[in-house]
């Protein structure tokens, strides 16, 4: 116990002289209030019963004295503000990494682990020295330090209640980085990690994390490690058969017993498919679901105990897919006759193709919206406002410049990840005559002859509308004989129509989603799944977000309206079983010390306190005269 | 009204004045009349206005037997009872005289304490009982005291004297302390012809009441005891430190009023009273307490009933 107040000395010189001005005041004659009686001689006699009692009455006053000398004694010592004496050692500067990933949501704490590290925290926040500061960070996808560095325990604490768990994983070592970087320079540097230990290698692209100075300690939350979750989800329509689609999803059983569940697939709402599964502790269990049809636009997988009871981490109980929107697309072709590319085109139902001649062309480009136009041996004049597939092209209305003549040209080079030959196998391709096409600056080339040294296939945008040009007419080459021709021409009109076949049918919770919105729009907003709604930035023609939360979106960009779906997916979120040991820079993260609750209680204010009890005693005391 | 008239204590006085004037006001009266009255009817038989001794044997009129003792007057033997019963019965007489009546009212400023209530009340009863005597052909004297007689009003008789007897207790004034062994003995020393000494007072004697009472009974008097009681004073309004002083003797003493000195305090009072009570009752002198909260002249029925008054 030290004083941080006046010093004892001096304390003990103000006890002395104000104990005894109270003394000589307490033995000062009361003045008393003089009241007259008409015969005093009956006072007497009830005084004479109460003189007996004289000695009792003594000791009565000589209580009330100490009384007195000790509520003296309690603010003296207040006013030496006395305190731990582990209080006055030098400051720590504390980071609390408080983790707030998906199993933080499991059940097993008071009444999540993330209250239950909340706890820890607020637990932590009471033990702080005198001298120490602390940083409080909520860790999950991103880093996010919930106020500056103080010693104020009161603002620390404040500061958790607005802490909430998100569907996304930990992103641990820039958690680190971040810490470290709040530490660099600081002496005593403490990095203390409340967390279930699910938080993976603490290394990233630019390495491990190396901790310095500080020392790493780790405050484990959570015991369960029941747990059965969607840990795979996806769904697609064929790409030949636009009407039909399959799913797949896989579920994970990362607890210690065999687990009966029921897992029920819905398909906007309604119940599509009901299935019960056993797991067994570990297994991996993946699950097809082919030649799904129906109108249905938004899929759900769910899972539940067959018991009927609930597993530890509800979170991942829950699966959102989107299926692509299908729209018919609107096709002008404009040919001389060509069968090979109508009958390529009679593969997609959902295509309304108009065949014209060359020269009814300018009446039929100027009559509708057209999603795609394909020349076919056909160059017009002026480029169509309109995608466009440009089979042989030729003349100045070419979108590329078309130069020399080529013999027996092949794809020597393809860009394999182009939406328009993704999967396609155009290696062997025969062709028996072709040009040589010039791609403009920003022109992506897709397939090339010579080792890639003449274009045959080229892809772009002019005026803001996508291109692809080919070389060469299909009819010179054995193209049109193959499967890859008509998936060409679908893909194609696919690309025009953003009807990618790589869409993706759900995203993933804890990574930076960039959405394509329209050309020109600066700014869009997005509706969450718990129905808020938030401005996002646009940047390169996409929408810029960070998901944190499972469920459907809804993305508006100017007259746009995007949805799309995001999961957690993540089976090293669904493993909720507790860690007992965090490594980090190949050591053990230690455990926590130092922290003694009440170290920086100001013991002043307790004796304030108790010397108002005193006061309250001695008032009370007084006037029902116990101690006069 | 004078200009120092409107300060409360001015008031005060006035107001205490107006009292005293409107002590026996018309009202008053009329109720010493119906007192009378009732008098005569409690005992209905009675001759008027003539008072009895209690000595027997030369009146005229027949009282009572009684058995013969040797050395009785061999006249007074009823010889027809003797001839009828065959026993030796003597006839006793009542001797007529007139009776005197002293009230003797306590002057002392204990009576006066407070808003003198316990003095005013007095005056109305020995007003009333004066009234009652005169009423009946009796000599009636009031004298004051305090630790000596201060006042004296002479024997008088015949009803038209009571407003000398209002004119002086009007006059009388709290004073002094009481002392009512001394004041009795100065009493008895200038009244020679015993009778009915009516003591109106509050006894609160620190010498002790029993001395005046003592000194009437020793001097053949026949004692009448009034103890004034003031019920408020059993519950004095106090509370904390005080210093208490003795309004007449200005003897002090530190009291710490809680309430259980105050349960005390009353305790210790109604001891008193009783104490008052008993010792009256074991000499068998006639006591009325007279508490001021009790209309007057109920008081006076109840010292009628009491007996020993109107004989």
């Amino acid at each position: 116990m030290i004083f941080a107040g006046l010093p004892i000395a001096e304390l003990v010189a103000i006890f002395a002289a104000v104990g005894f001005g109270v003394l000589v005041l307490y033995i000062l004659k009361l003045r008393r209030r003089v009241v007259s009686v008409p015969f005093s001689p009956l006072w007497e006699r009830i005084l004479r019963d109460k003189e007996a009692t004289s000695l009792f009455s003594k000791l009565k006053r000589l209580l009330s004295l100490l009384l007195q000398l000790a509520l003296l004694a309690l603010l003296v010592l207040a006013l030496g503000d006395p305190r731990a004496a582990e209080s006055l050692i030098k400051g720590r500067n504390v980071v609390v990494l408080l983790d707030a990933s998906a199993s933080m949501q499991a059940t097993d704490g008071s009444p999540t682990r993330l209250d239950a590290a909340k706890d820890e925290v607020k637990r932590i926040i009471r033990g702080l020295g005198g001298a120490d500061r602390m940083l409080v960070a909520q860790m999950d996808a991103m880093v996010t330090p919930l106020g500056p560095m103080t010693g104020d325990t009161s603002a620390l604490e404040r500061e958790l209640d607005g802490v909430r768990a998100t569907d996304a994983r930990a992103d641990f070592p820039r958690a680190l980085r971040f810490a470290t970087d709040v530490l660099r320079g600081v002496d005593r540097g403490e990095i203390v990690v409340v967390s279930d230990g699910a938080l993976g290698d603490a290394s990233d692209a630019s390495g491990a994390v190396h901790l310095g100075e500080a020392s790493l300690s780790y405050v484990k939350v959570g015991k369960s490690s029941r747990n059965v979750g969607v840990t795979q989800f996806s769904v697609r329509r064929y790409p030949l058969d636009k009407s039909r689609y399959e799913g797949m999803l896989e579920l994970s059983n990362t607890g210690t017993e065999a687990e009966d569940v029921e897992l029920q697939l819905l398909g906007d709402g309604a119940l599509v498919d009901l299935t019960k599964l056993r797991l067994q502790p570990g297994e991996r269990l993946p699950r097809f679901y082919p030649q799904l049809s129906g109108a249905s636009r938004t899929l759900e997988a769910k899972i539940a105990l067959v018991d009927g009871g609930h597993d530890s981490l509800p979170a991942d109980d829950h699966a959102y897919a989107l299926l692509p929107e299908r729209r018919r697309a609107k096709v002008l072709v404009v040919s001389g006759g060509n069968t090979y590319l109508e009958a390529a085109l009679l593969l997609d139902e959902y295509l309304d193709v108009t065949d014209v001649p060359p020269r009814s062309y300018p009446d039929a480009i100027a009559r509708g919206d057209w999603d795609a136009v394909i020349f076919d041996g056909v160059t017009p004049a002026e480029r169509p406002k309109a995608n466009a597939l440009y089979l042989d092209p030729r003349g100045p209305g070419s979108p590329v410049k078309v130069t020399d003549e080529l013999k027996q040209p092949g794809f020597d080079k393809l860009d394999r990840k182009h939406p328009t030959v993704r999967f396609l196998a155009l290696d062997d391709v025969n062709v028996s005559l072709g040009h040589k096409l010039v791609p403009e600056s920003g022109d992506k080339v897709i397939g090339a002859s010579d080792g890639g040294a003449s274009p045959l296939l080229v892809a772009g945008t002019r005026g803001g509308y996508k291109f692809v040009a080919m070389g060469f007419d299909v009819r010179d080459s054995d193209l049109p004989l193959r499967t890859a021709w008509p998936l060409f021409v679908v893909d194609c009109v696919n690309w025009f129509t953003d009807e990618d076949a790589q869409y993706l049918s759900s995203f993933r919770t804890g990574e930076v989603w960039r959405v394509p919105v329209a050309a020109g729009v600066a700014q869009a907003s997005l509706r969450l799944p718990d129905g808020t709604t938030q401005p996002v930035p646009v940047h390169e023609g996409r929408a810029v977000m960070l998901g944190e939360r499972t469920g459907f979106y809804e993305l508006t960009a100017g007259e746009q309206t995007i949805d799309f779906a995001a999961n957690l997916l993540d089976p090293s979120e669904s493993a909720i079983a507790p860690r007992d040991a965090l490594v980090v820079d190949g050591k053990n993260a230690g455990e926590i010390s130092g922290f003694h609750v009440g170290v920086r209680r100001e013991i002043w204010i307790y004796l304030l306190l108790a010397a108002a009890l005193l006061t309250a005693i001695e008032w009370a005391t007084y006037h029902r005269r116990v101690t006069v | 009204m004078g200009l120092l008239d409107v300060l409360p204590w001015r008031r005060e006085k006035k107001v205490a004045a107006a009292k005293d004037d409107d002590l026996f006001d018309d009202e008053f009266q009329r109720k010493l009349d119906y007192l009378a009255l009732v008098s005569r009817r409690v005992f209905a038989g009675r001759l008027r206005a003539e008072r009895r001794t209690k000595k027997s044997g030369s009146g005229v009129e027949f009282a009572d037997h009684r058995d013969y003792q040797p050395g009785d007057d061999f006249r007074t033997l009823d010889w027809n009872v003797y001839q009828r019963f065959d026993r030796l019965l003597v006839r006793l007489y009542e001797e007529e005289e007139d009776l005197a009546i002293y009230f003797i009212v306590d002057a002392s400023r204990s009576m006066g304490f407070g808003d003198g209530s316990k003095l005013r009340y007095a005056k109305k009863v020995a007003a009333a009982l004066a009234y009652v005597g005169l009423a009946n052909l009796d000599r009636v004297s009031i004298v004051t005291t305090t630790d000596h007689v201060s006042g004296r009003m002479p024997e008088t008789r015949g009803k038209a004297r009571i407003f000398k007897a209002f004119r002086f207790l009007r006059a009388v004034q709290a004073d002094g302390t009481t002392d009512l062994g001394d004041a009795m003995k100065t009493f008895v020393a200038q009244n020679k012809r015993r009778g009915l000494a009516v003591l109106i007072s509050d006894l609160y004697d620190p010498s002790g009441f029993e001395k005046g009472i003592n000194v009437l009974r020793y001097n053949k008097f026949d004692p009448f005891v009034v103890h004034v009681v003031d019920p408020t004073e059993g519950k004095p309004k106090l509370n904390g430190d005080v210093l208490v002083y003795d309004c007449e003797t200005g003897d002090e003493r530190e009291v710490t009023v809680t309430q259980k000195v105050l349960t005390r305090f009353g305790e210790a009072y109604e001891k008193y009273l009783a104490e008052v009570e008993r010792y009256c009752a074991t000499h068998q002198v006639p006591y009325v307490r007279a508490g001021i909260e009790v209309p007057f002249d109920e008081m006076i029925l109840r010292v009628f009933r009491r007996g020993g008054f109107l004989r």
